[in-house]
């Protein structure tokens, strides 16, 4: 009894000590005083989200560190990146941000678009501009402070039904596509995206499915969509579920048939490993970056520091987003340091924040380095970069079949049935 | 009458899923009464495990699966010795709170191992599905309608005739009287664990070839949770049989209800049952009416 | 009571009172006067945290008045806190109802959902009332993500809070508005659970049939725990709408309801204080996991395996909860009594 009580003590003397030195030990890495431009990244690191957060907050800090290394930082000055872990939780989101104005940050950045949006009202209501490398229509639709590095799931949508209006129906009359959506926004911003464009494009939108990240046979829903006869499928999902659909409708007989289409999330290397690479044979997909060792400038660098500091996270394509996220901040800060100068910036708060904006962000014209679409600003859409390409799998393998193409701006906030 | 075909086989197939991992649960119910929560969590790490071994070390077939069940055996060990042990005559709401604590415990070491989270498993069955009229069944969903028998059988022989099965149900009964006994109670606990473990293996195995393995066989465990309730939760028989009834309400409902109300609601047609079943019969079709008195 | 010797009962009203002596009447005006200038000194980051704390207390109180106190287990409090911080954003955002109006119903409208829910508590209890719970979680969760009038899958904004024109917009103001719910939750509950009511919760947890038989009406005073437990978690909704501002369903996981019951595991059921020290225990040892330890190691340890700081959170975490529970079944609570005895006693301890 004795001994067991001695336990308890130690442990929660130890808890209390890990309590009180851990912030002290986080404000001494703050470090020397220098000359840098404080910006908040956060990403979900650990908790449900964890397998893309954490290589996407490592993509961040290496890109940093190669600013800040080899190119100097932003015009000499270093950017001091505050990297807080949000655990993909919003609340936990909430506090992040509010430290990164405690903390004199000119701007900041998440990963993932849930995250984002749980804040994006604390953030506009005081003017602290930001921006998520998934980005959701709820997040720019109106335009306020928050932007979108990356086209969102109903561009993908956009962007894959015109490609298939224009390349691969043969047929006449409208064709008719069925929906099978993930039960959350990744499924639901395409159907969103369906609703407005629809008509547009000359597409008739069947019934939606919808299914479960933990699904494991669609034979029933397919079964019904398979009655209608639809002359392509949509799949806006993650990997798993996606791999289970496209087995049940080669079991079903319905694929090779229907022409399939993936929205971003779906059309990665784990879809092909689950699914097996003679059943997604054909599929098309639609995504924002390039491919690892794809010939382009900015390629060279990131695989050498992606292969010294992290090799673990070799080829994984949200390592490439977070890089991109990384270069964009850092090309925000060079041209408002160069527009608004660094006095503004170094000032902080309020000022800084609409510098950051109207003098950096709005004025962006930057090729990221030819890792995804070139990002313009273009004024009442805060979309920064807005394009996609088309991939198929080939053999096993997915390649682009398309160039850079634009998806159109839908705005979604004249519909009045968006977020009802 | 072709899809009502369809919908009839793809629901008892999948419900036979549910079974499989509920007789797990049912196990453990059975002899010592703790409510598994983290069975999910069992699932989920053995089917990494069998992904470490077959995918990872490329040992072969006949050599994976037997290492895993060891390895399944170790981990029901370990949690029983050093999780619930300790907590023997506790009360109900420790016995289930540890095992959420053991669930959290598990998801960290997959992250930490594993931290890739989504993966596949080489392929383990011909991909040619079979043809029963007009309807189609996947091989994977055959022999899981085969093991799930198989292990039914095997676990109601074992409570039924063998010495230690005896001993577990006598557990379930009355501690104090078994101890009395001269029964190893700890002994019993301890093998009910290692077993359940080895069910929710093979279950894993089967789920993760089919639908790969992801975070989501954590909810496919929550999931079986309606299949234990509906079929009592000390009863294998209810186990096997509320494991097809389960899935063809999801098949049927899903079939026939989605066009008249919101998408996706075969996801919630196993809770909806779990709360009509607990407010018409809350032992189960199979399970134990206990009577209680103070 | 442990009370010092030589404390005096002369009416029942002191005997019945909370703060006994003069020292208990110092520590809680010192800690008054702490908590209250707690915005003084506090950055808008430690302020958000405090606030993080406050909401969850509301609603970690609520739960120990129904596990702790009145021992129905429920796995779906984070469903409920759905249900009250919708219900708040709905009424604001779409009715454009004042503040109170939605606080006020965000309460009722949890409650009544938590009624249906509890309902089969009257036949089965433990294990199968566990299930049901998780199973209301699941389906709140789903109806909010479907039913138009919520904003489904694109979440729904929501106004500050104001009461009477005064808008809440700084987190010192919304500190204090919630630290005063707060303390209004805690003084209810410290003494709910001494009256009759409170009484027939603890008779019901410890052995209903016997409740029953003492005349205890088990439907009313079950489904009164549910009301009250979930009514209480429908104004920490509420309140946490209002200070994130932007709803979204999945904020409210299974994982967070089974966090809530870590906490007043870890607090002490069935006490006052517990829940208190649960949650700051918990928010802090999270805020502190996820925002200095996983950077740090991340920053330093970057030879470590990917999954490293991935991985031990959520290690860390089940262990704390395991070790917990077999090392101080009791709780903080306890541990808290016993040093206050040890404290009055020294240096006699024995």
């Amino acid at each position: 009894m004795k001994y067991k009580k001695w336990v308890v003590i130690a442990g929660v003397l130890c808890l209390a000590l890990m309590l009180a030195v851990l912030p002290l030990l986080g404000s001494a890495c703050a470090g020397p005083e220098e000359k840098t431009i404080k910006v908040g990244i956060s990403t979900p690191s650990t908790g449900p989200a964890a397998e893309k957060g954490a290589p996407m907050g490592h993509a961040n800090l290496d890109c940093i560190k190669y600013i800040n290394e080899e190119l100097g930082g932003v015009d000499g000055h270093p950017i001091e990146a505050v990297w807080l872990d949000n655990a993909y939780d919003a609340s936990k989101m909430v506090t992040n941000v509010k430290r990164f104005m405690d903390e004199g940050c000119v701007l900041f950045t998440t990963s993932s678009s849930k995250m984002m949006s749980s804040v994006m009202e604390i953030a506009n209501r005081d003017g602290f501009p930001g921006f998520a490398a998934f980005n959701a229509p709820v997040l720019h639709r109106p335009p306020q402070h928050i932007y979108g590095q990356m086209p969102d799931y109903g561009d993908d949508w956009v962007a894959f039904s015109r490609y298939y209006m224009e390349n691969i129906w043969k047929g006449s009359g409208k064709p008719k596509m069925a929906m099978h959506l993930l039960n959350n926004t990744t499924g639901y911003g395409a159907l969103d995206a369906a609703k407005a464009a629809a008509d547009e494009l000359g597409i008739e939108i069947l019934p939606p499915e919808e299914h479960a990240t933990d699904t494991i046979s669609e034979i029933e829903s397919l079964t019904r969509i398979k009655e209608q006869n639809p002359d392509v499928l949509y799949i806006s999902s993650t990997p798993a579920p996606t791999a289970v659909i496209i087995k049940n409708a080669v079991e079903l007989g319905m694929y090779p048939g229907v022409t399939i289409g993936l929205g971003h999330a779906g059309i990665t290397k784990a879809l092909v490993d689950i699914a097996g690479a003679d059943i997604v044979e054909g599929v098309y997909g639609v995504f924002p970056t390039v491919n690892w060792g794809d010939n382009v400038p900015g390629m060279a660098k990131m695989t050498e520091y992606c292969q010294n500091l992290h090799p673990d996270d070799y080829g994984n394509m949200d390592y490439i987003t977070s890089w991109a996220q990384s270069l964009i901040i850092a090309e925000i800060l060079r041209v408002a340091v160069a527009n608004a100068g660094y006095d503004v910036l170094a000032k902080g708060g309020e000022e800084a924040w609409q510098a950051v904006e109207t003098q950096g962000i709005q004025k962006l014209n930057y090729d990221v380095g030819g890792l995804h679409g070139p990002v313009i600003y273009t004024p009442g859409d805060n979309r920064l970069s807005k394009s996609v390409r088309l991939f198929q799998i080939q053999g096993g393998e997915i390649t682009p079949i398309t160039d850079w193409i634009e998806a159109p701006l839908v705005k979604y906030e004249e519909f009045d049935w968006f977020g009802q | 009458m072709a899809e009502l075909l369809q919908y009839l086989i793809t629901g008892i197939s999948v419900g036979m899923v549910y079974a499989l991992i509920a007789l797990g649960f049912a196990l453990i119910w059975k002899s010592s009464s703790v409510a598994n929560l983290a069975l999910g969590q069992i699932v989920l790490i053995s089917s990494w495990f069998t992904y470490a071994m077959l995918a990872q070390a490329q040992f072969p077939v006949w050599l994976a699966f037997p290492l895993v069940i060891l390895f399944a055996l170790g981990l029901g060990w370990t949690i029983e010795r050093f999780a619930l042990r300790p907590l023997i005559a506790q009360p109900i709401l420790a016995l289930i709170t540890v095992t959420l604590g053991i669930g959290y415990f598990i998801e960290g070491v997959v992250t930490f191992i594993w931290p890739w989270s989504v993966d596949a498993l080489p392929r383990l069955f011909p991909r040619e599905v079979a043809h029963i009229g007009p309807a189609v069944i996947s091989q994977e969903y055959i022999w899981v309608v085969g093991i799930c028998l198989v292990v039914f059988a095997l676990l109601t022989l074992f409570f039924r005739h063998h010495k230690m099965g005896i001993a577990m149900r006598a557990t379930a009964d009355d501690q104090m009287a078994v101890q009395a006994c001269g029964i190893p109670v700890t002994t019993v606990f301890s093998r009910s664990w290692m077993f359940s473990c080895v069910v929710a293996a093979i279950g894993g195995i089967l789920i993760a070839s089919i639908g790969g393995i992801t975070h989501g066989l954590v909810q496919t465990g929550l999931k079986a949770f309606s299949v234990v309730i509906l079929g009592g939760l000390d009863s294998f028989l209810g186990a096997v049989v509320a494991g097809p009834i389960i899935g063809l309400c999801e098949s049927l409902g899903g079939g026939y209800l989605t066009p008249y109300l919101w998408a996706g609601v075969k996801d919630i047609i196993p809770f909806v049952i779990i709360i009509i079943v607990m407010v018409i019969k809350p032992y189960g079709l199979f399970g134990e009416v206990r009577i209680e008195r103070i | 009571m442990s009370l010092p010797s030589g404390t005096r009962n002369y009416t029942y009203a002191q005997d019945m009172a909370i703060l006994r002596t003069k020292t208990h009447w110092a520590l809680f005006i010192g800690f008054l006067v702490l908590l209250l200038t707690a915005p003084l000194y506090l950055g808008n980051y430690w302020l958000g945290v405090a606030n993080l704390i406050g909401i969850t207390l509301i609603a970690a109180i609520g739960l120990n008045l129904l596990i702790g106190y009145c021992g129905q287990l429920s796995i779906g409090h984070a469903g409920f806190i759905a249900v009250g911080a919708y219900t708040s954003a709905v009424l604001t955002n779409r009715l454009e109802l004042p503040f109170l109006v939605g606080l006020i119903c965000a309460g009722l409208m949890a409650g009544l959902i938590g009624l249906i829910f509890g309902l089969p508590s009257v036949r089965v209890k433990g294990f199968y009332l566990a299930i049901t719970t998780i199973a209301a979680q699941f389906i709140i969760i789903w109806v909010i993500n479907h039913w138009s009038i919520t904003g489904g899958f694109v979440g729904i904004k929501v106004p500050y809070a104001s009461i009477a024109g005064f808008e809440f917009r700084s987190e010192t103001s919304q500190f204090y508005l919630i630290v005063s719910i707060a303390a209004i939750c805690t003084f209810f509950a410290k003494n709910l659970a001494r009256t009759r009511v409170g009484r027939a919760f603890i008779a019901i947890r410890d052995n209903d049939l016997a409740a029953e038989v003492m005349g205890i009406n088990l439907l009313y005073y079950k489904l009164l725990a549910f009301f009250i437990g979930c009514f209480m978690a429908g104004i920490a909704g509420s309140l946490l709408a209002h200070w994130i501002g932007f709803l979204n369903a999945e904020q409210f996981s299974l994982t967070e309801s089974i966090l809530y019951i870590g906490m007043i595991i870890i607090g002490g059921l069935g006490t006052t204080i517990g829940p208190i020290f649960g949650v700051v225990f918990i928010r802090l040892l999270q805020q502190i996991l996820t925002v200095e330890i996983v950077p740090f190691l991340e920053r330093t340890f970057t030879m470590l395996p990917a999954g490293f700081a991935t991985g031990v959170t959520p290690m860390l975490f089940g262990l704390v909860i395991i070790l917990f529970l077999i090392l101080e079944p009791r709780g903080l609570a306890h541990r808290w009594a016993l040093f206050k005895s040890a404290y009055r006693l020294w240096p006699f301890s024995y």
